[in-house]
């Protein structure tokens, strides 16, 4: 008679091994539920949320799109459409935002079709126009000319709404800059509020917004001496060790996009930082390589090392491709002048 | 053996096979099941709506409340691989040796989610904009908590524990 001899410990060494296969697979199965959810295979999902009843599902959907970037290509018809024809503002905000990481041309669809809306009699379309050009960020610089006016609508919200769309933009940053110094002025708080906030947070501090933003650090409205404060602190546009800062993040995948925004706005002092951002043409993604361009164009005479880089660069982006053309007729006729300003200087 | 050292080596079998399988789920349930009831009893939320915000949120960039729940149960896998390689080899003749070590391990898992379950409820309740930096602590925390709590439980049990011959 054989009977099953206890074991010397508490759990046999079979039963230990089992048990750590248990965990193992266990472990397994939870990072293949992660790899499965996330990235370019979510996709198909996630367009099928876009399709929910749901707001906040169509909108959390939206922004996962987003951030898996130019893989979510199958979702851009969806998307397109969330931005254009839902019903909620937030939901057509998001898929703008969407799209700016997924496709460029798409996205400048979404700007055309709001354009018009910005001069709409009805106040709610120009507020919702101005919100959603705004989350396109940069590649809605087109739109920057007919912002400027909304800048002086008679509705403070469109104003505002205008505000934030500029510095969400910032390229061309001198027209941006001189609305948002306007706001500074502007006869209602809640613009000047938003005004002083976006040179706290978003757009780089010039010396003539130093000026400005001086004497607000005293406004009777306690907020906004605070947020005039926090942009007083920031670091200046031409800090040379600032600019060194953005160069470094440049090679981090996740402050990437927001370096070279910042590099965007600052015009020749990123010339600073010009070698990394030449190697950033040829990025996956196109919203990287747009703003690699419009910073290099901004550079004029400091982008100069650039030129030949970009006179062979061919993108497969159109809209890529429009602002190198753009930036190669700026810089060249900079060039141009250069030199016969010299020869007109004594 | 004894019958009675049988049924007592059975039992901490039982302790150790459930115990790891507690200390793995338990882990990486704990964070969801916080975040489903501060919505749910503190904020109101239906449970349907709860349920499917957070699931809509689990893989959501800014959200990630799966690797919220992984990055709380990786202590607890260290816990629950500690229960099968420590007390699961405890000599099975020598009940008081395995007690000790199970009184330690329980001891250890029961600080663990003390402190996890006031962490995240502590997360919940007071969000600011780097009390997600918590959720990066917090395992560090809990692989810290997890020798200090079994040396107290290890050493409460030799307090304790009677030493009865065996």
């Amino acid at each position: 008679m054989t009977a099953a001899s206890p074991s010397q410990n508490i759990l046999s060494s079979r039963e230990i091994r089992l048990h750590l296969l248990g965990l193992v697979l266990v472990l397994g199965f939870l990072g293949l539920w992660y790899w499965l959810s996330t990235g370019a295979r979510a996709v198909p999902t996630l367009i099928e949320l876009l399709k929910d009843d749901d707001p906040s599902t169509r909108i959390v959907a939206a922004e996962q799109l987003g951030h898996i970037g130019p893989a979510a290509r199958s979702a851009v018809s969806h998307l397109v459409s969330q931005a254009t024809q839902d019903g909620s503002q937030h939901a057509n905000s998001t898929a703008a935002a969407a799209l700016k990481s997924i496709d460029l041309t798409a996205a400048r669809g979404v700007m055309t079709y709001f354009l018009p809306h910005l001069h709409d009699p009805d106040v709610q379309q120009r507020r919702t126009a101005c919100a959603v050009i705004g989350s396109l960020g940069p590649v809605a610089k087109p739109a920057v000319p007919a912002l400027l006016v909304a800048a002086r609508d008679a509705d403070a919200l469109v104003r505002r709404n205008s505000l934030i769309a500029l510095s969400a933009i910032g390229i061309p940053s001198q027209p941006i800059g001189a609305a948002l110094l306007d706001g500074l002025r502007d006869s209602s708080s809640l613009v000047r509020q938003t005004a002083v906030a976006q040179w706290a947070f978003t757009v780089p501090l010039s010396q003539e917004a130093v000026a400005v933003l001086t004497p607000t650090l005293n406004d009777p409205d306690k907020s906004i001496a605070t947020l005039a404060r926090t942009a007083l602190d920031k670091p200046r546009a031409a800090d040379a060790a600032h600019i060194g800062s953005l160069g470094i993040m440049l090679a981090h995948a996740s402050a990437r996009d927001y370096a070279l925004h910042q590099l965007a706005q600052l015009g020749p002092a990123a010339g600073e930082a010009l070698s990394p951002i030449v190697s950033l043409l040829e990025d996956e993604h196109p919203l990287i390589r747009y703003l690699a361009v419009e910073t290099i164009g901004g550079m004029g005479a400091a982008g100069q090392p650039a030129l030949p880089v970009l006179r062979r660069h061919r993108d497969s982006d159109p809209v890529v491709q429009a602002a190198v053309t753009e930036a190669l007729r700026a810089m060249e006729s900079a060039a141009a002048a250069a030199p016969s300003s010299k020869e007109a200087s004594p | 053996m004894t019958g009675s050292l049988q049924d007592k080596s059975a039992r901490l079998r039982m302790l150790a096979r459930s115990g790891i399988w507690i200390s793995l789920f338990g882990g990486l349930l704990l964070p969801w099941s916080i975040m489903l009831a501060v919505e749910i009893l503190l904020r109101d939320v239906p449970l349907q709506r709860a349920w499917r915000s957070f699931t809509l949120h689990l893989f959501a960039p800014g959200y990630n409340l799966f690797l919220v729940g992984l990055l709380t149960a990786l202590p607890f896998v260290i816990l629950a691989a500690s229960i099968l390689f420590h007390l699961g080899t405890a000599p099975a003749h020598n009940i008081l040796i395995a007690h000790r070590r199970a009184f330690g391990l329980f001891s250890a898992a029961l600080l663990m989610v003390l402190i996890a379950g006031w962490i995240h409820i502590d997360v919940l309740i007071h969000p600011d904009a780097q009390g997600a930096l918590a959720y990066f602590y917090l395992p560090i925390l809990l692989l810290m908590v997890l020798p200090l709590g079994y040396g107290l439980g290890r050493g409460l049990a030799k307090l304790f524990l009677p030493r009865v011959p065996l």
